[in-house]
């Protein structure tokens, strides 16, 4: 009993330390905050921890750790990411083009993107990071949300509309060195 | 190339999207992964369950008796029960306990099953929060967000539990929050979570579905597994009849819940708020 405990913890701890890095950054573009993203990774990770003996031995753990993540996001950082990030009042004031490569710029950019997310209903912001951050198919991100493939791509295809009506956000690309 | 793969007129394409996300998810400072932090944090929310367990024991136990319950102190006391004399002399202070909403009940092959809602008062002030959270935590509905008793001012925790069989009389947690006044769900927003109707016997198919939506949402559509689909509508009464499965609207959360029950055999798939 001992012994198959102990096998689980070792388990466990090589599936936290394998995939803490790629949890982290998806829970960062979710919340858009170090700290808020740290939290919810290690109660995510908990979570998963208190089911591991069935979570483990599943065919895919990540999904099942996923999905616990974007329910946990849901219910708590629905509100709290436009508290943390709502936009300074700088409507107006025409955005400067800096140059590309600048690291202040880059940083400046990011910020911009966090911003654009922050902005979205909490489903339209899962449903496109899911979609073009973990590039998962819809179904996939259907059974991370708990919903509908057709409840994925509305959600994805409103979110995308209006990221893409953000001026600044095409600028990034344009001057960002990718274009 | 993504899974998403259309190209916008603005020309961003979704290359450029991937590549903005990515950008931005590279800022984050990644660290050595808190095993140990959240193996303990794992044991805890484990022990949780168990006090839980533990808690129904002793409630069934001191059946006999009668448990102590008030309001919060300075509250209206509309949201829980009267004060009640403890049977025993010997009462350590007032008990406090959440506002319990059956959401569903029905009987599964034999064995009966159920799913409530606890909703707890919000507190005014921290005062009022520990007093709370030391009710919560004997109770084994300490919420995982409040770290703190200042967390818990102004915002009402809610656990969602399921039973199944005679003797799982509180049931074990499946999904747990805190929502402030003005938490609001709109159109077809909807939180949910799937889970074996025993849960006791993790690894089953998940039947159970269980989530909350807007107050405005007038059905639920659940898709199985197999295809079929299950549609659950407004409740049109307070009343709970066994095996209905309906969208309740308790008047202590600012949501409105519905539970769904996959046929034996086949398993959640897919939830979606239809109208």
């Amino acid at each position: 009993m001992g012994d198959r405990k102990q096998a689980g913890d070792e388990e466990f701890r090589a599936f936290v330390a394998g995939r803490w890095p790629r949890l982290m950054r998806t829970a960062f573009l979710l919340t858009g905050e170090q700290h808020a993203a740290e939290d919810l990774v290690q109660s995510t990770l908990e979570k998963a921890y208190v089911a591991w003996r069935r979570v483990g031995s599943a065919d895919d753990p990540e999904a099942y750790v996923r999905r616990v993540m974007i329910n946990t996001h849901a219910r708590r950082h629905r509100r709290k990411l436009r508290e943390f990030l709502a936009p300074r009042d700088d409507s107006g004031i025409a955005r400067e083009v800096p140059d590309s490569g600048d690291h202040i710029s880059r940083a400046e950019d990011r910020g911009l993107l966090l911003q654009a997310l922050a902005q979205l209903p909490p489903r339209q912001r899962q449903a496109v990071v899911l979609r073009y951050w973990e590039d998962l198919t819809e179904t996939q991100a259907a059974e991370a949300m708990g919903c509908s493939v057709g409840a994925v791509k509305s959600n994805t295809a409103k979110g995308i509309a209006k990221l893409r009506a953000i001026p600044e956000l095409a600028d990034t690309v344009m001057y960002g060195g990718r274009k | 190339m993504t899974n998403a793969n259309r190209e916008f007129d603005h020309g961003m394409t979704d290359r450029d999207i991937a590549f903005l996300l990515a950008d931005a998810a590279s800022a984050v400072e990644i660290g050595t992964a808190p095993t140990q932090a959240v193996i303990r944090g794992g044991r805890r929310r484990r022990a949780r369950r168990w006090a839980v367990t533990a808690a129904t024991a002793a409630l069934v136990a001191g059946s006999t008796g009668a448990l102590a319950v008030t309001a919060l102190p300075g509250d209206g006391g509309h949201r829980v029960a009267p004060a009640t004399p403890p049977a025993t002399s010997a009462t350590p202070g007032p008990v406090l306990q959440p506002d319990p909403t059956t959401l569903a009940t029905g009987t599964d092959q034999g064995t009966p099953w159920k799913v409530t809602l606890d909703v707890w008062p919000a507190p005014r002030d921290e005062t009022e929060a520990q007093t709370l959270l030391g009710a919560m935590t004997t109770y084994g509905e300490f919420p995982a967000d409040v770290h703190k008793a200042s967390d818990l001012v102004g915002r009402s925790a809610y656990t969602v539990r399921q039973s199944h069989g005679d003797g799982d009389t509180l049931g074990t947690p499946v999904s747990e929050g805190l929502t402030a006044p003005a938490d609001r769900m709109a159109g077809t927003d909807l939180d949910s979570v799937a889970v074996p109707l025993d849960p006791d016997t993790p690894g089953r198919p998940q039947r159970l579905v269980v989530g909350h939506v807007a107050r405005t949402a007038q059905e639920v559509t659940c898709t199985w597994k197999n295809g079929t689909t299950t549609k659950v509508h407004r409740a049109t009464s307070t009343d709970i009849n066994s095996d209905d499965q309906t969208i309740r609207t308790p008047a202590t959360s600012p949501y409105a819940w519905f539970v769904c029950l996959a046929p034996d055999g086949t398993a959640f798939e897919s939830v979606a708020v239809t109208r």
